[in-house]
Parts: C-alpha cells; structure tokens; sequence
C-alpha cells in the first residue's frame, strides 16, 4: 500500500513542481521516490501481510520481488536518459506520466482482484500511449502512438470480455473466490474456459506474443528510443508477473488444459520473431523483435512454473530487462549523434568512437543471446530446463534453435561495431552516464555468478 | 436462470456476444481511425451489458461496480486517444488508417 | 409478457444500430447511431434493474463522450462520405474472423450451463446499494482511479498543447 502511495505521490510531487517552476527537483523526486520504493520492499521482505483493502491488492514475497525488480529497471531508465531528456520544458510531464505508469506497474504485480488488474492495466498503459506519441512533430511517433493506443484498448476489450466471463462462471471478481471455484471443477466449464482463453488473448496482446504481436514491432520503432526501451523492460515485465499471478496462481489447476496452447503461442513467437529479426536492417527494430523473441522464453517460463514458483520468471525479467535498458539506451546515443539513424552503418567504428558504449552493448547483445559467462545465458538456461522437466521437449528444440538464429543477428550488431570506420567523430556521453553503463555492464556479469552459486537462487 | 419472464441469461449473453463481435468486425472492416474507435466503444458497451446480466443472476452488485469502472477508463482512454487522433490529424490531414505505413518489415 | 416484448424490441435496435454504425457511410451517422445503440443498451439496464447505471450510462457515453466524438468529427470535418477504399479482400477477412469469432464464443455460450444463484432483489442497483458497494468494497480502486484521470488528463493536455520553443 505505501509502496502504491510513494509513487503515485510522487508523481503529483513532480507536477506540483512544474507549477511552482521549480524544476530542478523534478528528478531528485522520482529518483528518490524509486529508491525509497526498493527500500520498503526490501523492509517489507518475507512479513507476508494480510490483503488489504477488502481483498483488493497483496504484497506478497512475489509482488515485493516484481516490485523491486521493475523499480530497480525504472530507477536506472530514469538516470539513464537524462540526456534525452534534458532541461526542456515538458519533462516534467514526461517524467510525471512515467511515474503514473510505475504505479500501474506496481498494481498489476499486487492484485488479487480482477478489478485492480484492469486498473493497473490500464493506468500502466494510458499515460505511455502518450509517451509513445510523444515526439509531436514526429509521424513515426504519432503513428506508433496511435497504433499502441489502439490495440491497447482492443486488447482492453477482449480482456475485459473475458473477465465478464470469468465472472459470470464464478460469481465473482476476487482472486481467491475465483481459485476455491474453479479448483472446484474437474476441468474448466464452457463458460470459464471462454473467458480464460480471451483473458490470456488480452494479455497476449500486451506482452506481443505471436499471433498478436504485428503492433509491437512498428510501436517500438516509431516511438522515442527512451520510451521504446521503458515499454520493453518495465512495461514487458509488469505484464508478464501479472500473468504469471493470473494463470500460474488462480487458474494454476488448469494449466494441463492450457499447457499446450501457451507452449504453441510461445514455440510461434519464438519462430516468427527471431526468423524476422534476423533479415532486419534497422536495428531499432531487430531489437524490438528480439524483444517479442524473449517474449516467448517468458511464456515458457509461465508455463512451465512448478508450484507457482515465480523466481526463473523474475530472473529473466531482471537481466532481459538490464540488458535491452542498455542496447536501446546505446542505441540512442549511437543514432542521436547522426541524425536518427538507426541502421547497421551507425554502429560502425563504435569501438573507436566510444568504448564504454560499445563495451555495454556488446555485453547486453551478448547476454540477450545468451551467451555463458553473462546472466542471460542463466537466464536462459533456467527457462530452458525447468521447461524440459515438464515435458516440453520439442518447444526446448525450438528455443534452442532459435537461439542460434538469435546469435546471428545479435552478432551482426558486434561485427558493425568491430568494423572499423574513417574519419569518424567521438560520441561524447557525461561521465555520470558512463558510470551508469558500467554498472549495468557490472550487473550483467555479476547476476551470473550471483545465481550461478548454488543453493541461493535455486 | 431466467433473468425476466421467458428471458434467461443466454438470450443477454448472445446480445452481448453478438454486439462485441460486431465491433470487433467494425475494427477490421472500416478504415477510419474515429469509426474504428467507435467500434472499440461498442465492444466494451457489449462488455457492460453482459457484466450487468451476469450481475443480476449472481444477485451482487460488484459487476455494477465494475461497470462503473470501465465507464471511467474508456472516459480516460478517449480522452487520450482523441488527443492522439487529433494530433495525427494536425501531421498528416488525414484519419485513414492505410496512410499509417511509414514503418514496414 | 410485455417485458419480453420490450427485450426483443431492444435487442433488435441495439443489433440494428450497431450494424449501422458499421455500414453507413458518413461518420456523423455512424456517431448518431452509436447514440441510438447506447440507449437501447441503457434501456436493457433498466430491465435488469440497473437503474442508476442506465442512468449513469446515458450521462456519460451519449452525454460526453459521444459528444466529444461528435466535436472531433465535425472539428476534423469529416463529416463528407470517406471514399470506400477498402479492399474487398480486408473486407472479406475482417468479416470472416468476426464471424468465426462469433460462432465460436455463440457455441461456447450454448453450452453454457445455467446458473443457480438466487436473483438480485429488485432495489439493488439503487444508488444506496451501489454506493455502499462502490465506498465499502471498492474503495481503493475507486481512489486510483483517480490517478487514471490524472495520468489520462497531463497526457491530453501535454499533446494538445502548442510546444514550448
């Protein structure tokens, strides 16, 4: 509950700055706001408190965990671009909608009420169909805008369609009811079965998974690199925990029924996005299918979640998410310095023109690809086994060997890099930023022997 | 149950399927931003009436409640979305969605 | 008797209507008719003994959103005939996957089995009962959606507004 306060408040705090024009406290409060967030999940750590608020949220070890995760990406999005960012004017609205979209973030890990996961839902993603649009004089932006906008709200419909049902099949809209009830039934009856299958089609929306993933790829390139790289890390990650609460917790008796159909959507994302990714030429775009590519890895780790056990699914968020925060930051960096391009040619000579860059994108392409001595491969690995232990052995196959075609294109971005270019300026960042991409780097290396040390993870 | 005399709750749930399908087609069949966003409104208006049937044959008001929210966020989502299509209007002096293909691959 | 009369009535004109706002050509017809389709829709809330709802429904999507619908049609002037540039292919498709759609979710509801629970007593959807409900129960989201508007609002106005240069 103080954790939902701290940064909803903060949000109102960054705007009641703007009025008072007093805008250089406009990041010291988010930034401060965030930490304090991560404080109080880690205060609140394992005292399992009751729900509250009549059964409406839960800070449970699992949404304390996602909680901190997210706000730990966000803090580090919000250093991270300052650049971007800058001294103007309508940051603080920009700044003040992100926060408001970290509150939706915090709700949909919490819920235990379909009624706060719609809200969550929907408070995470209207003030980001802003963001995305939020370059005014930009068609790219205003057409990602306007196509985010309105899938959102489709996937909105068939969602709620979907809890509609569940409710008329149960009788009510609270977490736990829902659980006593269809535990109940042997297997799920017509109407439960329906709303299940719309509410995980919602869902599937949100996070661009493969028969509804055409939307995400044109969002991610249209919108402004900064928030592209917000919509692939935070909001990517709130969906996913808010799924794994809904269909591992709730509907968790049912995953026989639903097994195959996830392990299908996840096999199809995984072919289509990396096969995709692979002939791309923008890499603003080949790292927004490599986004949906994870998206599929995510959904085996839902699937495949024994006895509700979020900690692969929160281990891959957290080094996904550290690692593509970092190859859309570089990314922009690389393409602000000549004029917006986003193709290979941009990167060429990286190497010479800013090795801190270049050495944070190698290591977060690296680690997206999954290779070992960096967290992704763990990432990964973890996905990969707890998948084969529940019997999945054709869709390991295909991770597998979509990995390899995921190697491919993340190499392609490494040889531009390598390539060496003449005549060819410096990209000048601040040392703060600098700082910042060594510690992500740090972190990539670090979470793989954090997790690799037996019995602490695992 | 019969939720009025000879009206059971299938007969609501068919109206609202029917009305939730006809937006969907909306959605793919027309070409123009406001009408498709019309259509969305309708699918979630199909929502609401089932949400108010099913309300009535659990015998709780907590549907009607959650009718009112989704009022509040499809009032926040136009808000939002015709400020968006506004702004799309002011760049490209159109709202047919077939110009929206800058971006392909 | 005259309750079923008055269900079938509605059904038919919110179908009616809704394929009217699919079909016709001028999009101030197809606003005009969404108007009509959300009252037959207020008018099957009152048959099921929503009344604050219907009334709340009326106020809110004929009142002001459709409204706001109708200010940007006309603001954008659209309300000349769009030239129909649909493919019939689209055509075809988006009618096919609504209709699979359609037949798919009419025979999961066919199926369905009815519910046993007792009704709702007739004063239920008084603003009194809603309200205990809506501040009792539902306080919490009711206060967040608050932050809703308030995110929904600082982006409209932060895309409707003139850049600061």
């Amino acid at each position: 509950m103080k954790e939902l306060l701290i940064v909803s408040l903060a949000g109102i705090a960054v705007l009641a700055a703007d009025v008072i024009k007093f805008r250089k406290a406009v990041l010291p409060i988010a930034v401060a706001s965030l930490f304090s967030l991560i404080f109080f999940c880690i205060v609140d750590w394992g005292r399992n408190e009751n729900p509250m608020d009549n059964n409406m949220l839960l800070f449970d070890n699992f949404a304390l965990g996602f909680t901190a995760i997210l706000t730990f990406i966000s803090l580090c999005w919000f250093l991270i671009t300052t650049e971007y960012f800058g001294n103007d004017a309508r940051r603080t609205d920009l700044y003040a909608l992100t926060l408001f979209s970290i509150c939706g973030a915090v709700l949909m890990v919490s819920y235990t009420n379909l009624v706060m996961l719609f809200l969550g839902i929907e408070i995470l993603s209207i003030p980001l169909y802003v963001l995305a649009a939020s370059k005014k004089g930009d068609r790219l932006s205003n057409e990602a805008g306007f196509k985010y906008f309105f899938l959102g709200s489709l996937a909105s419909a068939i969602l709620l369609f979907g809890i509609a049902m569940v409710y008329g099949a149960t009788g009510s809209f609270d977490l736990g009811i829902i659980s006593t009830a269809s535990t109940a039934m042997s297997s799920p009856t017509p109407l439960l079965n329906a709303g299940i299958v719309m509410i995980f089609a919602g869902f599937a929306f949100k996070v661009s998974a493969a028969p509804f993933h055409f939307w995400a790829p044109d969002v991610y390139q249209g919108s402004p690199t900064p928030v592209t790289a917000f919509m692939a890390t935070v909001v990517k990650g709130a969906a996913f925990a808010a799924m794994f609460r809904l269909f591992s917790g709730t509907f968790g008796s049912f995953i026989e029924t639903y097994g195959d159909v996830i392990a299908i959507i996840s096999a199809l994302t995984l072919i289509i996005a990396n096969i995709v990714a692979a002939v791309q030429t923008n890499v603003k775009r080949l790292l927004a299918y490599s986004s949906i590519s994870h998206a599929g890895f995510m959904l085996g780790a839902i699937l495949s979640a024994q006895n509700g056990d979020p900690k692969i699914l929160l281990y891959y968020i957290l080094t996904y998410g550290i690692a593509s925060l970092t190859s859309f930051i570089v990314l922009y960096h690389v393409s602000a310095y000549q004029q917006g391009a986003e193709d290979f040619n941009a990167f060429k000579g990286l190497v010479k023109r800013n090795p801190v860059l270049a050495g944070a994108m190698t290591l977060a392409v690296l680690s997206m690809a999954g290779i070992p001595p960096l967290s992704g491969f763990l990432a990964k690995y973890f996905v990969i086994s707890s998948v084969l232990q529940s019997g999945y052995l054709w869709l390991v196959i295909i991770m597998i060997l979509t990995s390899v075609v995921g190697a491919y294109y993340y190499l392609r971005i490494i040889i531009a890099m390598f390539t060496p270019l003449e005549n060819s300026g410096r990209i000048v960042v601040s040392d703060f930023q600098k700082y910042l991409f060594l510690l992500l780097s740090l972190l990539m290396v670090g979470l793989f022997f954090a997790a690799a040390i037996p019995d602490w993870l695992y | 149950m019969e939720l009025l005399p000879n009206i059971t709750v299938n007969h609501y749930l068919g109206l609202s399927v029917l009305l939730f399908c006809l937006g969907a087609f909306g959605v793919l069949y027309k070409r123009n931003a406001i009408i498709m966003f019309m259509c969305v409104e309708l699918m979630l208006n199909a929502v609401n009436l089932s949400l108010v049937a099913f309300s009535k044959m659990w015998g709780g008001t907590d549907a009607q409640v959650f009718v009112f929210f989704i009022m509040v966020v499809a009032a926040a989502e136009v808000a939002v979305g015709l400020a968006i299509l506004m702004m799309l209007y002011r760049n490209q002096h159109t709202t047919d969605t077939d110009v929206l293909n800058k971006m392909k691959g | 008797m005259l309750t079923e009369y008055t269900f079938w009535f509605l059904s038919f004109l919110a179908v009616f209507s809704a394929f009217a706002v699919i079909l016709s050509r001028n999009p101030v017809h197809s606003v005009l008719y969404l108007i009509l389709t959300f009252f037959s829709i207020a008018g099957h809330y009152f048959l099921l003994n929503a009344q604050f709802l219907a009334a709340v429904h009326i106020i809110v999507y004929a009142g002001a959103i459709m409204v706001l619908f109708l200010y940007v049609v006309m603001m954008l002037n659209l309300n000349q005939a769009e030239p129909q540039r649909t493919s019939a292919w689209a055509k075809f498709l988006g009618a096919g996957a609504a209709g699979i759609l359609m037949l798919v979710m009419i025979a999961v509801i066919r199926k369905a089995e009815q519910g046993t629970p007792a009704g709702l007593p007739v004063n239920a959807g008084t603003v009194e009962n809603l309200g205990i409900t809506l501040y009792r129960d539902f306080l919490l989201p009711f206060e967040l959606a608050s932050v809703l508007f308030l995110g929904a609002m600082v982006g409209a106005v932060y895309l409707s507004k003139k850049e600061i240069t």
